[in-house]
């Protein structure tokens, strides 16, 4: 029996450089004749609501076509199985809504079994005819219709850290009326006048944004992919020098601070941990270019993620679990305890542990009144964690506005 | 962006020269090259760079800025090989030899002059003549046709395709690496572990790559083509008209 495979990041799926190329990929290798090919490709991509996109180049497409484009070409055979490992996790709201409109039209046809992956059940759990739930070690907790599941084994689901549909997280950060809440303080932490920039001969990413952010705020930026949100973030702790404009942290543009003293202001933790570690083992990667009072710190903190160095210090950070990158990535920029921390998707690919983790360490860290922004397309974190969400599209600042 | 750097626009792709088998199109650069090795004279280089540029601007579709601004850097990396070759020629040194030039202790004799020259020619013509191929060929053209028409191994020719489709890839995470050096107070600049971590990357994204082609029955044996690419009777007179435009060359340069 023929099966299609869909992985979470869909730059790594896409083999050929045109759309309709990397749908008849699959098909070549299959044997499949030309004329078959040419009757079949169109249909693929009407199927994932791609038609007539054919002839685009797929690098050049949003992240949620990109992963449509990946489902298309998984389909493109007619597999009897089709399997999908957390398709919806790097893609923004719309993003994953087509996509999973584009499953749930799939799932009408009832020619396809469909395996599905995920940590975010809200939209899979209507969908699914079997639940089939898994803990840590990959054993199975249950297995049967979603309600039976629900009813039988509701309690060990959520002890092995795994969300059950329309719940919310237990780790609360302060909200309203207490007195560690500091919305509507005034003591800016970071401040931006008419910011821009653009990468390389491209289009500005960010145009002109104006933005106070203050110390003990806790901003979500949201918007779609593309929208400017991970640039901005990168312009405000001086990662990136804006074209026009300029970024003021505690007084200094940021981008010009050398770079020890602009790593004890701002933290940035990137949205992939891979991509950020340089050192060769966890110990070593969270003690890179620390002063001594800093370092007589990083016990306690490792600890306090749950990542004690007597098991953690002499493993390398490439072969940690997703979560634990995620927490040691943090642990690598918490320690310096930046008066200013933006996190890019901080939630994307964890579980229940690891999202109420994450809550309670930014929950010990910014009641010292340090100033969160976070890049993020979660919308359980924003409700969480947020106090003021400032909503960005194609560059511009859209609307700002506090959570409800 | 890398990314547009890579690419070649519908106009090349659809013009004579953009439809002309790659094949035939990389067979012509190669022989050519071998001609030039036959000569040190002036002119063949010359000869094989403005015919180069007259096919990529006449059957090519390049625009004449497009070509300029591909081919300006390679001319003066072209040329400073062959300033170099005159200044530290072993004929400078060689006190029979007549001298061009002489400032202070710096003496550059007629023989060294020649052969910079020469050389600098002909790494101009080298320029010429790979640009214009990498300005009128798509990557996927090209793995067709070294498949289809030369025989290459598909699991060669697509795994270097889909790698090639990743080098935007790898620039952003270098970007991403020194940006994370830098908020975690390191100096800036070069620095050896950004290598071990650029290569960790490439492996990982390489992997998962694989892992996708495998699912979708890469290498399970022969295939179709969903992109024919017959050899055309254009194919043949290409090739005709570079031999013959390599033989004037030669003789001009006798």
């Amino acid at each position: 029996m023929d099966t299609g495979l869909v992985l979470q990041d869909p730059t790594s799926q896409l083999v050929m450089e045109r759309v309709e190329d990397d749908v008849a990929f699959g098909l070549e290798n299959r044997r499949w004749t030309r004329s078959a090919m040419v009757a079949r490709v169109p249909t693929a991509l009407e199927e994932v609501g791609l038609g007539g996109l054919g002839r685009r180049r797929s690098r050049r497409l949003s992240g949620g076509q990109q992963q449509r484009l990946a489902l298309g070409g998984a389909l493109a055979p007619r597999p009897g199985l089709l399997v999908l490992d957390e398709p919806t996790a790097s893609l923004d709201i719309a993003g994953a809504t087509d996509l999973m409109a584009s499953l749930a039209a799939l799932r009408e046809e009832r020619s396809t079994t469909v395996v599905l992956i995920e940590h975010q059940v809200d939209r899979a759990w209507p969908m699914a005819d079997v639940i089939l739930a898994l803990d840590r070690d990959g054993r199975q907790i249950d297995v049967g219709a979603p309600d039976d599941v629900l009813a039988r084994s509701a309690a060990r689901m959520r002890d092995a850290g795994i969300w059950l549909p329309g719940e919310g997280s237990r780790t609360k950060l302060a909200g309203p009326g207490d007195p560690r809440d500091r919305t509507g303080a005034t003591d800016p932490a970071v401040v931006a006048e008419g910011i821009r920039f653009g990468y390389e001969r491209g289009e500005p990413v960010v145009r002109d944004i104006d933005l106070v952010a203050a110390a003990g705020e806790r901003i979500a930026l949201v918007g779609p992919n593309g929208s400017g949100k991970s640039t901005l973030g990168r312009l405000l702790v001086g990662l990136l020098r804006p074209d026009r404009g300029s970024v003021s942290l505690g007084g200094d543009e940021p981008s010009r601070l050398p770079a020890a003293t602009l790593a004890r202001r701002a933290g940035y933790v990137f949205q992939e941990p891979e991509r950020q570690f340089l050192a060769t083992t966890a110990g070593e990667e969270v003690r890179l270019g620390l002063t001594p009072e800093e370092s007589a710190r990083v016990d306690e903190l490792m600890t306090r993620l749950d990542l004690p160095l007597e098991r953690f210090s002499g493993r390398s950070p490439y072969r940690l679990s997703g979560g634990e990158q995620r927490r040691l990535s943090l642990a690598c920029i918490l320690i310096r305890r930046p008066k200013v921390l933006v996190l890019d998707e901080p939630t994307f690919g964890q579980d229940r542990t690891g999202y109420e983790g994450l809550l309670g360490i930014l929950r010990d860290h910014l009641d010292d009144g340090a100033c969160l922004i976070a890049a993020t397309h979660d919308q359980r974190f924003v409700g969480d964690v947020a106090r003021r969400i400032v909503t960005m599209a194609d560059g511009w600042i859209a609307s700002d506005e506090t959570a409800a | 962006m890398i990314a547009q750097r890579l690419e070649v626009g519908d106009a090349q792709l659809d013009s004579p020269l953009g439809r002309t088998s790659p094949v035939i199109k990389l067979a012509i650069a190669v022989v050519w090259l071998v001609g030039l090795a036959l000569t040190l004279h002036p002119l063949p280089p010359l000869v094989l760079a403005t015919a180069a540029i007259a096919a990529g601007l006449a059957l090519g579709g390049v625009p004449p800025r497009g070509m300029a601004v591909t081919l300006a850097p390679l001319w003066i990396a072209a040329l400073t090989v062959g300033i170099s070759n005159m200044l530290f020629s072993a004929a400078n040194a060689d006190e029979t030899s007549t001298t061009l030039l002489a400032v202070g202790p710096l003496r550059i004799s007629t023989a060294a002059a020649a052969g910079g020259i020469a050389i600098a020619l002909r790494a101009v013509a080298i320029a010429c003549v790979g640009g214009v191929f990498a300005l009128t060929t798509d990557s996927t053209r090209l793995a067709d046709a070294l498949v289809q028409q030369a025989g290459l191994p598909a699991r060669f020719a697509y795994g270097a395709l889909a790698a090639y489709q990743a080098i935007p890839r790898f620039s952003e995470d270098l970007a991403t690496l020194r940006q994370a050096r830098r908020i975690r107070g390191l100096r800036g600049g070069w620095h050896p572990r950004l290598l071990v971590g650029l290569l960790v990357l490439a492996i990982r994204h390489g992997d998962r790559l694989a892992l996708s082609m495998d699912a979708r029955a890469f290498g399970s044996g022969p295939r179709t083509h969903y992109r024919p690419m017959p050899w055309r009777a254009a194919d043949g007179l290409v090739a005709v008209a570079a031999v013959a435009i390599l033989a004037i060359a030669l003789v001009l340069g006798r």
